[in-house]
């Protein structure tokens, strides 16, 4: 048994010994592993705030978007609702002149936007051009003006006249359409100031 | 103009490059808008340049192309050309003629305004003197920005202006307390996708609605760039002067405007002044730039940054060259810096901010930031000549004087310098940074800071 | 019978009309319905071409043209001092008042208050006989500048029959009459001079005496003297502006005509904000007091430019006639050359180098032509000068180009500006090695005679030094700063002393900016002491590194800064600490 408690003592020994390297590498690792969660705790918080931080811009450039967008989008919705409005008004205005009464006051009328066309070309040798409809209005108008005389060929148009030169060098158009045109910015001015869009 | 015209012309004398000849022409005035009409009646806009005995020569903005002397008319509308201007104006893209391009109708006019602007009475001018923080440390440090100044950037092609343009026109719009800012944006003969970048990060950023896009994009007529600018001018001065707001104003690429110009002065056959650009080339361009400014008892503000890239990176090409005389100061990118992966490639020792002594110090900015930006000047100065003899004869052959400058090189450009394109910094953490790089220099090298500054800010 | 006619052709600022048979040259006519002010430039036939000097956007063909029957012509006169004008004169407040923060067209305006009451004070009195250039009175117009009044130089004089007496009186006051054969004339406060006609004088004098500026690098190195002419050429971003204003502002002058002349309506704002704010260093009093401004910016009218450079010498004439020195600097007179380019082209006419017309350089002779230090015309006997400073912008930054190298032709003392200075934040940049200057012979015997009878000599012992460097540099290029013998090293590290504590001018700081004459020298003599001291310690042995870390230096360098102009004791100090801390460095070397 001396041999075998010989051995015993031994065996003891080495596993005592193997305990206590275990124990101490068990020891170090745990620090180890303490000390590497420790470590990385504030790289993860890092990280994290990080990707919060990155969150929180993105959020905040959609959040600016949306916002911008929407004020925009609903400011666009304004404008075509204005848009189509100053349409319907130029629309009805142009049913009433087309069928207007060609009284005496249309015909003075005539003859002012005929006077204004010769005078813008510098010559009375022209020729006048206006729609079936006005032909006869025009016509007397025409006969006022030496040089002037009136197409056979008539225009599309509202009413009023289109005056070109003789030689076809230079034309003026004086149609009612044409001067709807110039006024059609301060038209929408108007209506746009109905729906409060012009100073918000 | 006295007489209302209108009168339309059809007697085309010759059609030469972007110019029109009409004849017979005895109602029409200088500088007049003209509409010209093709035969398949489309309708092309232009401006008489020159009239007299019966003849006018217009220039058409959206080119001669298709058009033929016969049956080409030309309309004189009576008034010279005009850009109809109202706050709705805010948050839409209009072409480079100022014709809406969104798909929205024009926007409702307040007013029409004159695109050629007048004059500013330099005597009604207020001197600019408010410093914009924009974020970008190389600016607010060494190159500061103004209100009312016009401070170009100086590029070459492929580099990162458009980017550094974008950044500054986000971060100074955010900033300002005051809500009352704008940007107008006037894209000049550039591609798409750089019109699109910009258009995006003001739309990010939040800033759209608070902007006016121009865009005269490369594939659109060339002519037209002559009228771009002036365009987006007019409604920056708008919305400055009449609605109290501080304007920054976005002009990218002044070259393809100048080159334009050129265009149409060879179509004229007129002596040309350097490398076949006009004489009149520096008067011309100063129509626009001097565009920017304050005025006495008015609220706003207008703001330039035109953008030109320099033909062959060359700084002496007449259209730098020229806008340098003009601007107060510029920011020269450098192609160097740029190769290096800088951002914002900006080389400090070509670039100036004119009016920054006037914006900045103690009650805006800080006592300490005119010497300490001047003290990174010269070391940054002195930092490169260190650089090209080391490169002849080895850092052995240098003092250590020279050494702590090679240093402080390196600090400049990596952490000063560079920058991230959504970095905004404070101005208190600029002039941090300027005070960081200076510290690796001895103390005794510090001439150009009081003592008193060097106590409180050095880093030992 | 003045002119009537129509204009039959425009083209940006010329327009050409017809019916023009009674016009003459340089005749101001008023064009067109809206009443623009332009000048006849050339006659051919009865087709007039004519410059218009407001912008004629709209202006139509067939619209009238009207002779006034005078040539360009300025107004001169009590209240011109203080004033900004356009370049035809027209007080920019005033076209503020008519049209607001944007300059409008076809206003009139009067050059100065007409209704303004000054207060006169006779000098002659009844049946005296007075000519052209004699002076009648005197009238207080600012606090630096009594204003004298003058006999106008195309008076054919005679005797004074009638003169008001001391009093307050408007400039519509008649305040004298003369008779001579019988014929009477009156005389006001004012008269009327064309402006591209030189005002006459009596004599012409060498310049002999210096402009003192307060720059160091021009009145030490590149001096300018009083009546005469001098350049500064610079590409953008140069400091041009800067070490223009610098001249406006310290120049030792009575009165500065400043223009701005095609140039940024800011620099213009900044010397309206400036000026007033500044005062003047040898009396005390505002800047302004002294100043008249001709701004005609960058994007106001091409044309009215090339007349403000005659609208500004004209006045700095008048002010001459009444005895002062005057410094006058047009920024730029690239721009201006410019402008006579642009209507030259509009003329058709056959361009010389670059575009220019072949006049370029004739006009630009007569123009300096008109600087000079003289006796003036008439009694008492007085002498005054017109110190002509003109910017050059060239293009690109090169000197070889038209503007630049015919103004060379005629001017004395070239301030070469020097971008690469300007890139290392060296102020002025104004190069050393390029720049010269035509007076030094003539003023050093002032300077000795007023500062020191070492001047010159202290001067080029400088200048050597500065130019030793500049050979040695190319050495130091090829082989490093190693490769040379203490001696040269030494001249290395003293040159950037030099540099940085006499040629370099911080404009912004409130010491710096002026540098008085006596100061100026102390330094550079300072720095030469220095230099030959060191010199002698390396022979005595010392070795370089003990004279580089001699504490003087930082001293030396910022003395411009930390001296002031009444300190000069604290100058003394600096040499006493320098001679002892050079007996140090030898007496350790020797101890050795």
């Amino acid at each position: 048994m001396s041999s075998n408690s010989g051995l015993e003592s031994t065996i003891d020994q080495v596993l005592e010994r193997n305990s206590s390297e275990f124990s101490q590498s068990l020891k170090n690792s745990l620090t180890d592993a303490q000390k590497t969660l420790s470590d990385s705790l504030p790289m993860l918080e890092e990280e994290y705030e990080k990707i919060i931080a990155d969150g929180k811009k993105e959020a905040d450039k959609i959040e600016k978007q949306i916002i911008g967008s929407a004020d925009l989008q609903s400011r666009n919705k304004t404008l075509l609702i204005v848009q189509e409005s100053t349409d319907k008004v130029l629309e009805k205005a142009k049913e009433k002149i087309s069928n207007m009464d060609r009284n005496s006051e249309y015909s003075s009328l005539i003859a002012k936007l005929l006077t204004e066309a010769t005078s813008a070309l510098n010559t009375s040798d022209v020729i006048v051009f206006t729609n079936s409809k006005d032909k006869d209005v025009v016509q007397s108008a025409v006969s006022n003006i030496s040089g002037a005389e009136l197409s056979n060929d008539t225009i599309d148009c509202m009413g009023g006249v289109k005056v070109t030169s003789k030689d076809g060098s230079m034309s003026f158009d004086n149609t009612i359409d044409a001067r709807i045109e110039l006024l059609k910015p301060l038209i929408r001015k108007d209506i746009a100031a109905q729906f409060n869009l012009g100073n918000n | 103009m006295s007489n209302q015209g209108g009168v339309q012309y059809s007697k085309i004398a010759e059609i030469k490059g972007p110019l029109v000849i009409v004849d017979g022409v005895d109602n029409a005035a200088f500088d007049e808008l003209v509409e010209i009409e093709t035969t398949e009646g489309e309708r092309r806009l232009g401006k008489v340049l020159e009239v007299g005995n019966g003849k006018a020569v217009v220039q058409v903005f959206e080119g001669t192309t298709g058009l033929s002397v016969s049956g080409t008319n030309a309309k004189f509308v009576g008034k010279v050309m005009e850009m109809p201007v109202s706050e709705q104006v805010l948050g839409r893209v209009f072409d480079g003629l100022g014709r809406a391009k969104d798909g929205l109708p024009e926007p409702v006019a307040d007013s029409f305004l004159d695109i050629n602007g007048a004059p500013m009475n330099p005597e009604q001018r207020e001197y600019p003197k408010d410093f914009i923080q924009t974020g970008v440390s190389v600016i607010d440090g060494m190159l500061t920005l103004v209100r009312g100044q016009k401070l170009p950037i100086f590029s070459g092609s492929g580099m990162s202006h458009n980017i550094l343009a974008a950044q500054i026109a986000r971060q100074a719009a955010i900033i300002g307390t005051d809500d009352s800012f704008a940007v107008v944006f006037a894209a000049i003969g550039v591609q798409y996708s750089e019109a699109e970048y910009f258009k995006r990060s003001l739309e990010e950023s939040g800033a759209l609605k608070r902007s006016v896009l121009f865009l005269n994009l490369a594939d659109d007529p060339a002519i037209e760039r002559i009228i771009t600018p002036r365009v987006a001018l007019t409604v920056a001065e708008y919305l400055a002067y009449d609605l109290g707001m501080h304007v920054l104003v976005i002009l990218t690429d002044m070259t393809n405007y100048a080159e334009a110009l050129r265009e149409i002065s060879a179509a004229r056959e007129e002596v040309p002044g350097r490398k076949g650009y006009p004489g009149y080339l520096y008067t011309d361009l100063s129509t626009i730039y001097e565009r920017a400014g304050r005025l006495k008892g008015k609220k706003g503000s207008v703001t330039q940054v035109p953008i030109l890239t320099m033909p062959s990176d060359d700084i002496t090409h007449p259209i730098p060259d020229l806008t340098g005389y003009i601007t107060e100061g510029q920011l020269v990118l450098g192609r160097d810096l740029f190769r290096q992966g800088v951002y914002p490639p900006i080389n400090i020792l070509m670039s100036l901010s004119r009016i920054m002594k006037d914006g900045i110090g103690e009650g805006s900015t800080r006592a300490d930031h005119q010497e300490i930006s001047n003290q990174n000047y010269d070391a940054y100065s002195r930092a490169q000549e260190v650089r090209a003899l080391a490169g002849i004869v080895g850092k052995a052959g240098l003092t250590p004087v020279d050494l702590n400058y090679m240093n402080f090189g390196d600090e400049f450009e990596k952490k000063f310098l560079t920058q991230a394109i959504d970095e905004n910094r404070t101005i208190e953490e600029t002039l941090g940074l300027q005070w960081n790089c200076v510290s690796k220099l001895p103390k005794n090298e510090l001439t150009k800071v009081k003592d008193k500054y060097v106590d409180q800010y050095y880093k030992e | 019978m003045v002119a009537q006619g129509k204009i039959v052709w425009i083209s940006g600022p010329a327009v050409k009309a017809d019916g023009m048979a009674d016009a003459k040259m340089y005749e101001t006519v008023s064009v067109g319905d809206s009443k623009l002010i332009g000048e006849v430039i050339r006659l051919t036939g009865d087709v007039a071409f004519i410059q218009v000097y407001e912008s004629t956007s709209g202006l139509k063909p067939g619209e009238p043209v009207v002779g006034t029957g005078d040539p360009l012509s300025v107004f001169l006169g009590p209240g011109i001092i203080g004033q900004i004008y356009d370049g035809i004169q027209r007080p920019l407040k005033d076209l503020a008042a008519k049209s607001g923060s944007f300059i409008g067209r076809g206003i009139t305006t009067t050059p100065v208050d007409m209704t303004k009451e000054y207060h006169f004070n006779p000098t002659v009195a009844v049946g005296d006989e007075v000519e052209a250039g004699n002076i009648i009175g005197t009238v207080p117009e600012s606090s630096l500048i009594e204003h004298k009044i003058l006999v106008p130089p195309d008076h054919q004089g005679g005797k004074i029959t009638k003169i008001v007496s001391e009093g307050d009186y408007n400039l519509d006051t008649e305040i004298a009459t003369v008779e001579k054969d019988g014929q009477t004339s009156t005389l006001m406060m004012w008269h009327k001079w064309p402006v591209r006609q030189p005002r006459p004088y009596l004599k012409r004098y060498d310049p002999t005496v210096p402009l003192l500026t307060g720059q160091r690098v021009i009145d030490t190195f590149f001096p300018l003297a009083k009546g005469g002419t001098g350049s500064i050429p610079g590409a953008f971003g140069t400091g041009k502006t800067v070490t223009l204003h610098q001249i406006a502002k310290w120049a030792d002058s009575q009165v500065v005509v400043y223009i701005g002349c095609g140039e940024r309506g800011n620099e213009m704002t900044e010397v309206l904000v400036e000026f007033p704010e500044l005062k003047d260093p040898r009396t005390g009093k505002p800047l302004m007091d002294r100043t008249v401004l001709v701004a005609n910016t960058s994007n106001m009218p091409v044309a009215a430019r090339e007349a403000s450079i005659y609208t500004g010498v004209t006045i700095a004439e008048y002010y001459r006639d009444m005895g002062y020195d005057v410094v006058l600097v047009a920024d730029s007179t690239s721009r201006w050359a410019e402008a006579l380019r642009e209507m030259s082209g509009r003329l058709e006419e056959m361009p010389a180098e670059e575009g220019y017309p072949s006049y370029l350089a004739s006009r630009l002779a007569e123009f300096y032509e008109r600087a000079g230090r003289v006796q003036a015309r008439g009694s008492p006997e007085r002498d005054g000068s017109v110190s002509l400073v003109g910017a050059v912008s060239p293009s690109g930054g090169d000197f070889t180009e038209p503007v630049t190298t015919h103004t060379m032709r005629f001017i004395k003392t070239f301030w070469a500006l020097d971008a690469s200075l300007a890139y290392s934040r060296h102020y002025p940049s104004i190069n050393w090695m390029n720049s010269y200057s035509g007076y030094l012979a003539d003023i050093a015997k002032w300077w000795s005679e007023n500062i020191s009878k070492d001047w010159l000599d202290i001067r080029s012992q400088t200048y050597g030094i500065l130019q030793r460097e500049d050979t040695l540099k190319e050495i130091v290029k090829l082989l490093g700063p190693e490769a040379l013998p203490d001696e040269e090293k030494l001249i290395l590290e003293v040159a950037r002393m030099i540099k940085i504590g006499i040629l370099q001018q911080n404009s912004f700081d409130d010491v710096d900016t002026y540098c008085s004459p006596e100061k100026q020298f102390k330094l550079m003599k300072l720095q030469v002491d220095f230099y030959n001291k060191g010199q002698q310690a390396l022979k005595d042995g010392a070795s370089l590194a003990d004279i580089r870390s001699m504490n003087v230096i930082s001293l030396l360098l910022k003395a411009r800064m930390d001296v002031k102009d009444d300190e000069m004791p604290k100058l003394d100090k600096i040499e006493t600490d320098m001679i002892e801390q050079f007996n140090s460095v030898t007496g350790v070397k020797v101890q050795n």
